[in-house]
């Protein structure tokens, strides 16, 4: 029996005036996945997560989430979901605990459920030992830790991520990882966007990538490898590595696909 | 030879750094134009400041004309008023009307490699463009066209005397904002000011009845006090500028030069505050609740939020968090002492002017209330107006999160009415202090005209908060650019309220019975709370629709 999708979106699309930003995507995420959403800069990545997370409305095309239209159930869906959007989306002059507390509210739990995974929270994202510090004196890393605690505090079957570990210490993001893994073995569903790509590589199953608008690649790694490797043949450096019976990286995937080889750049007259 | 080539330093010319930030100024002008909002701004703005010409011209020409009646005539003591004047509305107005501040933060540029003498004239640079800065800088050319009419021999000392006062208006508007903003940033400084402030308060318990007794039956007592306050003004900026001209009338040079170097001398400390400020803020200052936070120790107990009956969850949240938002913002928190400084302030002029005409709330007592209580509104407009402001980024969360924007705003706008209601309080104790305790009628007619004015408040600014947000810090004071197009409307729509309640209080106390300006208002206060019901019933809907405004403007960088 096929499984419904999480994430569904048809034809897909977002137009800024006259650029057309997203261009009919048609997307496919399964429950449970860990789905990584690839592209260079401006391909479309965060205006796709905004619209999915109903941040952005769409100038064409239909999303489902949960099997739920967003359009007609934004409410139902919010309440299901859990997002770290671009701007992190904090409240800079509430502690960190009142934060994760007014969040949780929102998300609709009871005072004292509240209080109590927002206790547990800050513990497991080593944010207790400053109870009484204001969010915007915290820390990017740590400001990163809360924006995902308070994505989370609802138990989301969804988690959206928009660029979770940028601007991330190692230890910090060795936390978030751990938490992410966690939400993955209870069967939640992740949708990550990132740059880093060595990331993206070890923890997600599934990716898709995106190209100056349009969806270039989707699937499984395994399923992207080899359909890289079916279109084009491997460079001279590439094939050495191959012989040796190594796999393309997640890197090499990528800039295959959005065909961003090295180029030689012009020189910078001050820099010589 | 290779390397990363860096300019050098000789070459960072303060011109050329300069040049380049008006360059800046000029550009983000001119891009904000791009969009219908920066175009609406931009017709706002012209309206404000042909409204502002018209207040700075009017009032030149003013000074101009009584300036040289009054010499003419050798009436010289009338000269320090002027001065007097000019000096209270440069150093008033800006912080009573905060919403028509335009004053960028210049520490967004400590990025660049500025020099501190750069960022300091940047700093003044900014302040001099502010209305209170373009009119009172028009008033005194005023009063040197007036003098140089007079005397036209005068014309180069006047010239230089208002140059040198100017200067130091211009120094002193922005050491008070610099200052202000330091004592309001952490809580203690701000606990400080506080009780300062409830000090003042109640001496006037204590000074009411004295000026009141004097009044009845001391006249020349007062009178005594007056012509003992009077040389004493003579010390102070105005009075020094005003005193340096007039001795150059007589013509007495020592004492004029003596005044205008005591006035020089007043600038140059002022400007030596400001630069302590400043160059903190150079350093990198950082001004947040963290010192207050640090001795607080580690709080483990489990906090759950506020619990609000008969409304659902989320309400309860918006309200907690706005709450807690306004606690912590001190410039906010001094916004909404203004209406009881203004008492203060209105309490004062009629010490000062009780030779003169007998002041109005001293005419009229029962009427301080209600005016007091509409001065509060006003004040309240700097939030209503701009609901979302405070937020900034987070007003993403508010869209990603299940909860509906009516109750979000419902939250919002319960704060308000919570503010209008300590406010409304507050002022009627000060009323009581300060002048005598409004009558029973008045009180209520009051309540009533905060009915039936607040819904219509919080309705248009629930709309206009959505049509036009502008990101704001609630930490800084004085140098962050409001939003002209809301505080227009706003103002606009605080007249017609005004002159409705004026015209149904003026007609009950025509009529002798402030009962009927009670039934007048509560009807009128059931039809707003109508339309506040619609609007709100509406924002779910509109809030949606304009979503991708709301975030990209809250949430810019």
């Amino acid at each position: 029996m096929e499984v419904a999708p999480t994430i569904s979106t048809q034809g897909l699309s977002r137009r800024f005036g006259e650029l057309l930003a997203v261009d009919g995507v048609n997307l496919q995420v399964s429950p449970g996945q860990f789905f990584g959403f690839l592209g260079p800069n401006g391909a479309g990545k965060s205006t796709t997560i905004k619209m999915l997370t109903g941040l952005l409305a769409p100038s064409a095309g239909r999303i489902e989430i949960l099997g739920l239209d967003l359009e007609k159930n934004s409410v139902e869906v919010k309440r299901q979901i859990g997002v770290v959007p671009e701007g992190m989306a904090l409240f800079g002059r509430l502690t960190g605990s009142e934060f994760l507390n007014f969040a949780g509210r929102m998300y609709g739990l009871d005072r004292e459920v509240a209080a109590k995974r927002t206790g547990e929270l800050l513990d497991f994202m080593q944010l207790a030992d400053q109870p009484k510090k204001l969010v915007t004196d915290y820390s990017h890393g740590m400001q990163k830790k809360l924006a995902m605690a308070a994505a989370v505090i609802h138990g989301p079957k969804v988690l959206f991520l928009d660029e979770p570990f940028e601007g991330v210490d190692a230890i910090a993001s060795g936390t978030l990882k751990a938490m992410l893994q966690r939400m993955i073995a209870r069967g939640a569903t992740i949708f990550l966007t990132s740059h880093v790509l060595e990331i993206v590589e070890r923890l997600c199953s599934h990716v898709a990538i995106i190209h100056k608008g349009r969806l270039v690649a989707q699937g499984s790694l395994e399923q992207l490898r080899a359909g890289v490797e079916a279109q084009a043949p491997a460079g001279a450096g590439e094939s050495a590595a191959l012989a040796a019976g190594e796999k393309l990286t997640l890197e090499q995937i990528f800039l295959r696909t959005v065909g961003g080889e090295q180029r030689s750049d012009p020189e910078l007259s001050w820099l010589e | 030879m290779a390397g990363i080539v860096v300019a050098p330093e000789s070459k960072v010319s303060r011109e050329a750094q300069l040049t380049a930030i008006v360059w800046l100024r000029w550009r983000l002008f001119v891009n904000a134009l791009r969009t219908k909002r920066g175009q609406l701004e931009l017709f706002s703005q012209i309206l404000v400041s042909t409204a502002f010409a018209a207040v700075a011209f009017g009032g030149a020409f003013g000074l101009a004309i009584l300036s040289y009646v009054f010499l003419s005539a050798g009436k010289l003591q009338m000269l320090p008023v002027f001065f007097w004047i000019i000096f209270l509305f440069w150093q008033v107005f800006p912080i009573m009307a905060t919403a028509f501040s335009s004053t960028p933060d210049s520490s967004d540029l400590l990025r660049f490699p500025l020099s501190y003498g750069s960022y300091f004239l940047v700093r003044l640079a900014y302040g001099l463009f502010d209305p209170a800065s373009v009119i009172g800088g028009v008033w005194s050319l005023g009063i040197v066209v007036g003098v140089s009419a007079a005397k036209l021999s005068l014309f180069p000392w006047a010239l230089l005397v208002m140059l040198v006062f100017v200067g130091f208006n211009i120094l002193l508007m922005q050491t008070i904002f610099a200052w202000v903003e330091r004592w309001l940033a952490q809580r203690r400084t701000r606990e400080i000011m506080g009780a300062l402030f409830v000090l003042l308060m109640l001496s006037f318990q204590l000074l009411g009845p004295l000026t009141g007794h004097y009044g009845r039956r001391a006249r020349p007592g007062l009178q005594h006090i007056v012509e003992v306050i009077t040389p004493i003004q003579g010390f102070f900026p105005p009075g020094l500028a005003a005193d340096s001209i007039v001795q150059a009338i007589y013509p007495q040079f020592l004492p004029a030069i003596s005044a205008l170097l005591l006035l020089c001398a007043y600038a140059l400390v002022t400007g030596y505050a400001l630069h302590f400020r400043l160059m903190a803020q150079y350093r990198g200052e950082n001004l947040s609740e963290v010192a207050a936070a640090s001795n607080a120790g580690k709080d483990r107990r489990l906090q759950r939020g506020w619990d609000l009956p008969g409304f659902a969850t989320p309400v309860a949240a918006v309200l907690e968090k706005e709450v807690r938002y306004l606690m912590r913002s001190g410039p906010m928190l001094f916004a909404l002492i203004m209406p009881m400084v203004m008492l203060v302030l209105f309490r004062f002029g009629a010490m000062n002017s009780a030779r003169q005409a007998i002041p109005f709330f001293s005419r009229t007592p029962a009427l301080a209330f209600p005016v007091a209580a509409a001065y509060g509104i006003l004040m309240l407009t700097n939030f209503v107006y701009n609901n979302f402001g405070g937020d900034a980024a987070g007003i993403q969360f508010f869209y990603a999160s299940p909860a509906r924007f009516r109750d979000i705003v419902l939250a919002k706008n319960l704060m308000h009415g919570g503010i209008l209601l300590l406010e409304a309080g507050l002022a009627w104790i000060a009323v009581s202090l300060i002048y005598q305790r409004p009558g029973f009628d008045v009180t209520v007619a009051t309540i009533a005209g905060l009915l039936f004015a607040a819904p219509v408040n919080f309705a248009i600014g629930n709309l206009l908060s959505i049509y036009s947000p502008r990101k704001i810090d609630y930490s800084k004071f004085g140098r962050q650019r409001a939003s002209q197009f809301p505080a227009l409307i706003s103002m606009g729509i605080q007249l017609v309220l005004v002159g409705i309640g004026a015209g149904v209080f003026w007609l009950a106390s025509y009529l002798g019975n402030f009962w009927i300006a009670t039934l007048v208002l509560l009807a009128m206060a059931a039809l707003s709370f109508t339309v506040y019901r619609v609007i709100l019933n509406r924002v779910d809907g509109l809030a949606l629709e304009r979503r991708e405004t709301m975030v990209a403007e809250l949430c810019k960088a």
